[in-house]
């Protein structure tokens, strides 16, 4: 396992709906980073798709793995490199259960995914109106280290990442699509989980309008002490390479040791006062 | 929350970028040349043009002064055109009057004196004007109206509202006001009474009852889920005064939302479909 990996954060804007040219897009970004020695180029969340397609989702989204993960893989497996994107993911079982899912495949091939447990449905957003929550945090053990998957409003749950830090991930993956109004929150709750986890985490962002949602970027790397290592412009695409030191976390854990004072006895005092709101 | 001016206050390039940012894109996206919108000289049209022009290019942005009779007003008419000349767009000054009295004419129930039922004909005849160009060249139909009045359902239904895009309808009155001061239109643009000049000394405040600073407060209040006592307590207001704003931005809903049919079949236009304003042919 690499203790220093070096990952791109590929602020895209996608074209709606139209995936063949969303995959073509990613495929010359990451064609692009191969000659920078990055190991790991990581899309926004529904990067396949674009984020405002709203009934256009039943005809879009795919099993995985499937076509567009097919085609993601060989992206990955020509160019040797790790990739994350998001894309909706059609259940194989029935027609029209959907997740707001994120991937990770490598040079190997499909490694896993993550689906988003927690789906906003309120101002602009409709997304329980489209989606299945998913019910499983996600952590990969690769050559990369250990990666876990979070999907934007997720971050808004500190236990989300909490477990996937309990489970061993070393670098979050916080993949986006959060309009302008929603700045404010994303920039200091990115750093709060990667505080309170002792973890680093890369938060990346879409950019663009759709129907009228300006997507803000924004997208960076964020130390286990809550530096901001690398940061993408607002507003524009942006691509930014950074390195994930690993050995950066041990001497950050011993001055705030977050996980070794964890109380696992207020869990069950927070689920019942949960359970009764 | 405090209710008080300050808090409509605004990163005004911040929201200038933004408004540019949308009208262009929306602008290519719909593969349109440009914007034709109507320009009163009053100061959501001039703030729309002036965006429009600066996201653009004024080339590519025509305002339409379209004057009739009874509210002829030269001052107004030399406000827009000095906007359209300081941000660079074009104009075209169309007299309406006498399409507007054979639509008078030739309704068996006309009546002269009902300012309202009339002065909609006048919004109406516009909107017929600006799509017919919007139509023939190409071009979308910006749409001026604000927060305020959007809220208050003070504008004609398919008249001043009927557009492709608004682009600063999102901004409280006081707030376009602002911005205008950012964008550099004329100050005695953004310090004249507001008026949709329907007929001749119509006055907004007037008609709505209420300052626009005062209104503004109240509407902003009621979009952050405010409770009607607490508003007229923060203002030093009476409730009733509240609760007659409130009830005027609900029950005016039907003005804002389009295509309201009864739910017969499996989707229905309206109520059902979700569909993105773009249809994308790949």
């Amino acid at each position: 396992m690499k203790e220093r990996v070096r990952i791109a954060l590929a602020q895209i804007s996608c074209k709606r709906a139209n995936k063949e040219e969303n995959l073509k897009k990613m495929e010359e970004i990451v064609k692009k980073f191969k000659d920078q020695s990055v190991d790991l180029v990581i899309f926004p969340e529904l990067s396949l798709t674009g984020y405002v397609v709203r009934d256009q989702i039943y005809e879009l989204a795919e099993i995985i793995p499937g076509p567009s993960t097919y085609a993601v893989e060989k992206i990955a497996e020509k160019t040797q490199t790790h990739i994350i994107f998001g894309m909706p993911e059609v259940s194989e079982k029935t027609k029209a259960t959907i997740y707001n899912t994120a991937v990770l495949v490598g040079p190997k091939g499909y490694i896993g995914k993550y689906r988003k447990m927690y789906l906003p449905t309120h101002s602009v957003f409709e997304e329980k109106r489209y989606f299945r929550p998913g019910y499983q945090s996600a952590v990969f053990y690769t050559e990369l280290g250990r990666l876990g998957l979070i999907i934007c409003y997720d971050i808004f749950f500190p236990e989300v990442s909490r477990i996937t830090r309990l489970k061993g991930a070393q670098l979050i993956v916080c993949i986006s699509a959060s309009p302008a109004v929603r700045k404010t929150f994303f920039e200091i709750l990115t750093a709060a989980r990667a505080i309170e986890n002792t973890t680093f985490l890369a938060y990346v962002n879409l950019v663009g309008i759709e129907d009228g949602l300006q997507f803000w970027g924004g997208s960076r790397l964020i130390a286990p002490s809550g530096r901001v290592l690398a940061k993408a412009k607002y507003d524009e695409e942006d691509f930014v390479i950074c390195d994930v030191d690993y050995r950066d976390i041990k001497p950050i854990e011993t001055f705030v040791p977050t996980l070794k004072d964890l109380r696992p006895e207020l869990f069950d005092e927070l689920k019942k006062c949960a359970e009764h709101l | 929350m405090r209710l008080n001016p300050s808090i409509l206050n605004l990163d005004w390039v911040e929201v200038e970028q933004k408004i540019k940012n949308f009208i262009r894109d929306y602008v290519s996206k719909a593969g349109a040349k440009g914007i034709v919108l109507g320009m009163s000289g009053g100061i959501d049209s001039s703030t729309t043009a002036a965006l429009a022009a600066l996201a653009i290019g004024g080339d590519k942005v025509l305002g339409l002064i379209l004057p009739e009779k009874e509210t002829y007003n030269k001052k107004e008419i030399a406000h827009a055109e000095n906007v359209a000349k300081k941000f660079g767009l074009k104009t075209e000054l169309i007299e309406i009057t006498a399409t507007l009295e054979s639509f008078y004419n030739s309704l068996p129930i006309f009546d002269p004196l009902d300012n309202v039922c009339k002065g909609n004909i006048k919004a109406r005849t516009r909107m017929i004007y600006i799509y017919y160009y919007a139509n023939k060249l190409n071009m979308l139909v910006g749409g001026s109206a604000d927060k305020s009045e959007t809220m208050m359902g003070y504008f004609t239904k398919w008249g001043d509202v009927a557009a492709d895009i608004f682009p600063i309808m999102d901004l409280y009155k006081t707030q376009v006001q602002r911005l205008a001061k950012h964008l550099g239109i004329p100050s005695e643009i953004i310090e004249k009474p507001p008026s949709p000049t329907l007929w001749p000394g119509q006055s907004a405040e007037k008609e709505l009852g209420i300052k626009y600073e005062l209104l503004d407060l109240i509407l902003y209040g009621l979009e952050h889920f405010m409770q009607t006592d607490d508003i007229a307590n923060q203002l030093e207001i009476r409730e009733d005064l509240v609760k007659k704003i409130k009830q005027r931005w609900l029950s005016t809903e039907h003005k804002r939302r389009v295509l309201l049919a009864p739910k017969l079949e499996y989707r229905t236009v309206g109520a059902d479909f979700r569909l993105s304003r773009h249809y994308f042919y790949y």
